[in-house]
Order: C-alpha cells, then structure tokens, then sequence
C-alpha cells in the first residue's frame, strides 16, 4: 500500500500554473510532473478563502454546514480521524492560523504542527515553505527509524504566496527585475492597496500581481525541494501525491483584490494534480469535481471502505465516475474584517453553468463558463434554465437553520 | 488539598526556590521605590505565588507593597472575582481594580454584542485608530484584537503613567509555556508604539508547575475554588477551560500533559497572525 501525501498551496491560482496554460514560467518544476499526474481542469474549491475551503478538504464537508461556526464543529469528521482509526500514521505541518488547533483542526493527527509558537514578522507572517519542508524532513526521517513500518498520510500546506506579498529579491528578479521595491515599499502596497482594496491605481494593481507572481515562483522552488526531500528518503516511488489549492486570489477581476467572499472562478477553480510515480504518461481530467472528493480519493487510496461522514466521492478511478454538480458556500463579506452583519453566499455549478445567490442582497448571477468563462455576463434572467439552477441551490439557504428550528 | 503530600527533600527545594525568588524581589527594590512598582494579580495560583512572596519580602524588609492591580477584561469568573475581595482583604491589600468602563458600556457588558465605535469615548476611539482598526464597529470579545488592546493594554497603560510606574512584577514562569524558556528575571521594556517604557520582574520564572501547588500546600496559601473543579490554568471565562473535569489541578499528571490545555489564550497568537494576513 502507498503513502498518501497531500500537499496544499494557499491562495494559488490555478492560471498561474505553467501546466494550466500560464505563459509566465513560474511553475517549472510542478510542470515537470506532468508525465506522471492526472491533471484535473475542473476542480471547484467549496468557498473563497480558508474557512470556507478547508471543510471541503480536509472533512469533504460544507463550511456552513452547522451553522456560522468559528471553529471547526465537533459535528465534522476530519480525514485524520478516519485514517488513524484505520491504523494509518497520520501528520499535519501547515503555518495557517485559521487552521490552528485553537480552531479545532488537531483532532485526529498523530502529529500536528501549526507552527503557532513560532515568531513571524510583520512582512512574513508565517512559516515559509522551507521550513514547512524541514519539518516534514525531520519527521519523515525520523518515521523510517522507528521500527515497524505503516503507511502513513502526510498533509503539508505552504503559505508563501498569501498576502502581505513581500517577497525576496530573487523571486522578483525572476518576475520583473525592473521593480526595485524594498521591502517597506512592498508592504506598504499591502497596507495602502490590497488592505484597502482600493483599485483606483491599475498600476498599483499590477504590481501587486507580480509580487504575487514571485511568491509563486518561490513556491515551485519549495515545491521542488519536498519532491528531493521524498527521493532522499525514498518515498517518491511509494507515495501518491495530491496537490490543491484552497482558493485562488483576486486582482480585480470582479472589482476586489485578494480573496473575499465571492464566487467567481478566479477565487473557486483550483489546480488538483495527482502525482503516481508509477504511471508512465500524463492524463488529463476535464470532469468537474470539488474539493470534498479530496478526502474521499485518501480514503479510497488507502482501500478504505468510503466514510460515511463525507459529502464527497473519490475521484478515482477515472473510469465511470458519474457526473456531479458542486457546490460551495462561505461569507459574502467585501474587505478584510467579516462582520456579524454579512450575510452568506453559495453557488452550485453544473457542467458548465453556475449559479449563485447572494442572501444578503437577494440576488441572482448565472453564467455560462464555456461561453463567458469570465463571468461577466449574467444570464440569470434570460436563460430558460435559471429556475432549474435556482431551485437546486435553493434548498441549501440558510439550511442549518431550519435544521434548528425543526429540533426544536 | 487533603491528601496531598510534599516529601521533605522536596520541601527543602521549594525553600530554595522561594530564596531565589526573594533575591529578585529584593534586586528589583535596589532597582524600583515601591510606589514605582506594580504587581499584576490575576487571582490565579502563579500571581497569588508571586504577591505572596513579594509581600514577604516587604514585611521581613519593612518596604511598602507596591500597587497590587488586577484588570478586569468584563469576562471575569465571579470565583476569580470572590477569590480576589477575599484574599484581599484577609492579606490587608488595597487592590487596585483596572476596567475599561467606556467599553463595558458600550457593550452592555455582554460579550459577543456589536460595539459602535462612535459610540465610545475620545480615547478609545483614539487607541483603535492606533493600533490601525478601521471599522466602525466590533464584536465585544475580551481576547480579540480590539477587545484585548481596549480592555488589558489601554487600561493597563494608562495606569502606569498616570502613575509613573516603572517596574510590573509579573508571574510568568519557564515552564508554561515553550515560548517562556529563554525569559530572564528582568526585561526591559523600551518605551515604544503600544507600551510605555518599564521594567517587568520576573519572580517565580523558576518555579515549576508542581513548584507553585507544592508551595500552596506547604504554606496554606489559598487559591481560587476553580482548580478544585479541573482547571489547570485560569484565563478569562470564554477561553478557560477544565483540562479533567472534576478532577483537582495538583492531582492531575503535570508532568506530562500541557497545563495551558484547558485554556486557550492560543486565541491571541491565532488572532495576531490573521491580522498579520490581513484579516480582522
């Protein structure tokens, strides 16, 4: 039985990948791992942001599921609970304080390091990814010594292309070496520009999206040196590896910058990659599928009888898998403080149609993705279709609270 | 504590402890007049240790006890809150209790209501703006950004300068947490963006979580009723936890199992870092 890896970037868009189409060389090593990976075009996070997406990873569950909670609910299962029990080895490294064990995702793992008793600074405020990797080492190398030898799960997550982008030198030379910003300079572009969300200057705008770019260039790099990390230790050939993304990031594509409560494809679709040493030429998946089959794939690569806790079905195998809608919801809030205030959003996709409402404002927005992959034209009061959408996506408003209401 | 036995070697190592201890006091009095010095007390067994020994060595000295100042963040245990008028007035001691009213006010005293900015007074308003909160409103949470700047660092500075405090004795100790183990018994605080300038003593940075109830049994000293009941390390309500429900703090294994477990004061690293992302 292999090892199961996932491997998770946050805020990675999925158009700035090279093996999804970018122009930019950012990615050479993701993209060198093409001949041995299922690529996935259509995977749908579950939400916007961390809170939203990391249900749909990580509990193949949605965000609003039971209730407007701050903390993961005891109600959802985590994929480390199911593996444990099952006798898998299983360990988290990550520097994501939404995903802290003060909000409850430690439940289940062996080994959980949040990197919470860490210092950061202002400019970088959380654990980069080499030291992510150094962990990883120390604990993989440590894992072969001790004795009898189980399969494990290893989930890692990188922080290092989230915002305050305040990248090295190295990576912005890579990108642009005409910006000779310092590091005062870039994170004031943060504090006066994304922090604001202010899209008045279109030049501030782009130059906040090669910063961007550079951390993703830096993120390759880490990428590459956890693959070297696995060969060292040879566990390259025996691990499956799954990479994702919890959502992308913003730079003005529907009137916002970073990563808000909106639902548009720029936030929502996300590279998914399935790294099998053993396979001896890529494939590509154009099915739609969403972050809840995360999980649900883990445990099916483990020969795992499915969970039944989990919303999702494994992606695999390819072959005969049916066709599904998505779904996703989160907090429609519009800058970087969510208040009591704001109201939630959700939509639902279908092939290549995808509604969304807007509880807060009462409204509607359908797109056609083949036709308006930018989603700039909403179709919902033309299309005879709408109701249909509409009457899927419905019954998921505001659900937890009927839920109460019929207990009691 | 009935039941709870201190061997006589360990005994003698509480003592030395309890020396060590003194000795700092003592430097810090070379250092700090008592009316300069201020000795925080949150009613738990670390600070209730710490005023303990500070006062020993006032009366063996015949020094003043500096200010004794507890900060009430509106989400006090009345256990805590009883504990305090009770030892305080048993140990002779005008404690000095620090709140943000204006706060309190504006929130109706419940946690978890809207405050409206406009709502609170010229300074308030002023401390948001400088710690960069934007809003115009924020839930009331005693361990949030807003809440913990507003109701523990603005009251707490505001004391000191109104009077003129230069040296806080604290009661932090190496041992609870791995972030501690590198403190020294004085750190100077130089005067910057969000603290005046001070001094803070560090007393009882050797004893051990087994040190501080070793040290309750084998002089009597009181504690607050809430670690009869399981809790291991007292914070505000919403973030305090039991670690083993019913289960006394000094039987439980703390040895091997983290003290601040049942209590998740986490929340503030958790928050700092997310507004460091460019939430909140």
């Amino acid at each position: 039985m292999k090892n199961v890896i996932l491997f998770t970037i946050d805020t990675l868009r999925k158009d700035v990948l090279g093996c999804y189409g970018s122009k930019n060389k950012l990615t050479p090593f993701i993209d060198s791992l093409q001949e041995r990976c299922i690529k996935f075009t259509n995977m749908q996070a579950t939400g916007p942001y961390t809170q939203a997406s990391f249900p749909g990873i990580l509990t193949s569950s949605y965000y609003l599921e039971d209730g407007r909670e701050k903390k993961l609910s005891p109600k959802k299962t985590l994929i480390s609970e199911v593996l444990t029990k099952s006798g898998i080895t299983t360990a988290a490294f990550h520097s994501n304080p939404y995903l802290c064990d003060f909000f409850g995702w430690n439940r289940g793992w062996d080994v959980f390091y949040d990197s919470m008793e860490a210092e950061v600074s202002r400019e970088v405020p959380y654990i980069k990814g080499d030291e992510i990797n150094k962990k990883v080492d120390e604990w993989l190398s440590s894992y072969i010594k001790g004795g009898e030898y189980r399969p494990f799960f290893l989930w890692l997550h990188y922080m290092d292309v989230h915002e305050p982008y305040v990248p090295e030198k190295k990576y912005v030379d890579m990108v642009d070496p005409s910006i000779n910003f310092s590091k005062e300079e870039m994170f004031n572009l943060f504090k006066n520009t994304l922090l604001k969300r202010d899209l008045s200057d279109k030049r501030k705008v782009e130059l906040l999206k090669k910063l961007y770019f550079a951390h993703v260039r830096e993120v390759d790099s880490y990428v590459e040196e956890f693959f070297n990390i696995l060969k060292k230790l040879d566990f390259l050939e025996n691990s499956v590896i799954i990479m994702s993304s919890d959502h992308g990031d913003e730079f003005g594509e529907h009137g916002g910058l970073s990563h808000d409560g909106k639902m548009y494809s720029e936030l929502i679709n996300v590279p998914f990659l399935i790294f099998d040493y053993a396979k001896d030429r890529g494939e590509v998946s154009d099915a739609l599928v969403s972050n809840i089959d995360i999980s649900p794939t883990i445990v099916y690569l483990f020969g795992l009888e499915p969970e039944k806790n989990f919303k999702g079905y494994s992606v695999l195998p390819l072959k005969d898998r049916p066709e599904r809608g998505c779904f996703g919801e989160a907090i429609n809030k519009r800058s970087v403080h969510e208040k009591e205030t704001d109201r939630p959003i959700y939509y639902y996709q279908k092939k290549e149609l995808k509604i969304i409402y807007r509880e807060g404002i009462d409204s509607w927005e359908m797109y056609d993705l083949k036709k308006d992959p930018k989603e700039l034209d909403n179709i919902v009061e033309a299309s005879p279709r709408a109701d249909e959408m509409k009457g899927i996506l419905k019954p998921r408003v505001g659900r937890w609270l009927k839920g109460e209401q019929l207990k009691q | 504590m009935k039941d709870y036995k201190v061997s006589e070697e360990k005994a003698k190592g509480i003592g030395k402890k309890i020396d060590e201890s003194k000795k700092i006091v003592r430097q810090a009095f070379e250092k700090f007049k008592p009316s300069e010095a201020a000795i925080t007390w949150t009613g738990g067994k670390d600070s209730t240790t710490n005023l303990w020994i500070i006062r020993q060595v006032c009366l063996e000295d015949n020094i003043d006890l500096p200010h004794v100042i507890t900060i009430d963040e509106g989400d006090a245990f009345t256990e805590i809150t009883d504990f305090l008028i009770k030892i305080s007035k048993k140990w002779n001691i005008d404690l000095e209790w620090l709140c943000n009213f204006d706060v309190l006010k504006a929130s109706q005293s419940k946690l978890g209501n809207i405050v409206k900015v406009k709502d609170l007074n010229e300074r308030n308003q002023a401390e948001l703006k400088r710690i960069g909160f934007e809003e115009d409103s924020f839930t009331f949470e005693a361990e949030s950004y807003t809440g913990n700047h507003l109701m523990k660092t603005v009251v707490l500075n505001q004391f000191m300068e109104e009077n003129n405090i230069k040296a806080l004795f604290m009661a932090v100790r190496w041992d609870e947490h791995p972030a501690r183990k590198d403190d020294k018994y004085f750190t100077k605080k130089e005067e910057g963006h969000l603290t005046p300038g001070h001094t803070r003593v560090a007393p009882i940075l050797h004893f051990t979580e087994r040190d501080i109830w070793d040290n309750i049994k084998l002089h009597s000293l009181p504690y607050c009723s809430l670690y009869e009941i399981g809790y291991r390390s007292l914070g505000v309500r919403t973030t305090s936890n039991p670690m083993e429900v019913g289960v006394p703090a000094w039987q439980q294994d703390l040895e091997n199992t983290i003290e601040r477990g049942g209590r998740r004061q986490d929340k503030e690293k958790a928050m700092d870092r997310l507004r460091k992302l460019g939430y909140m």
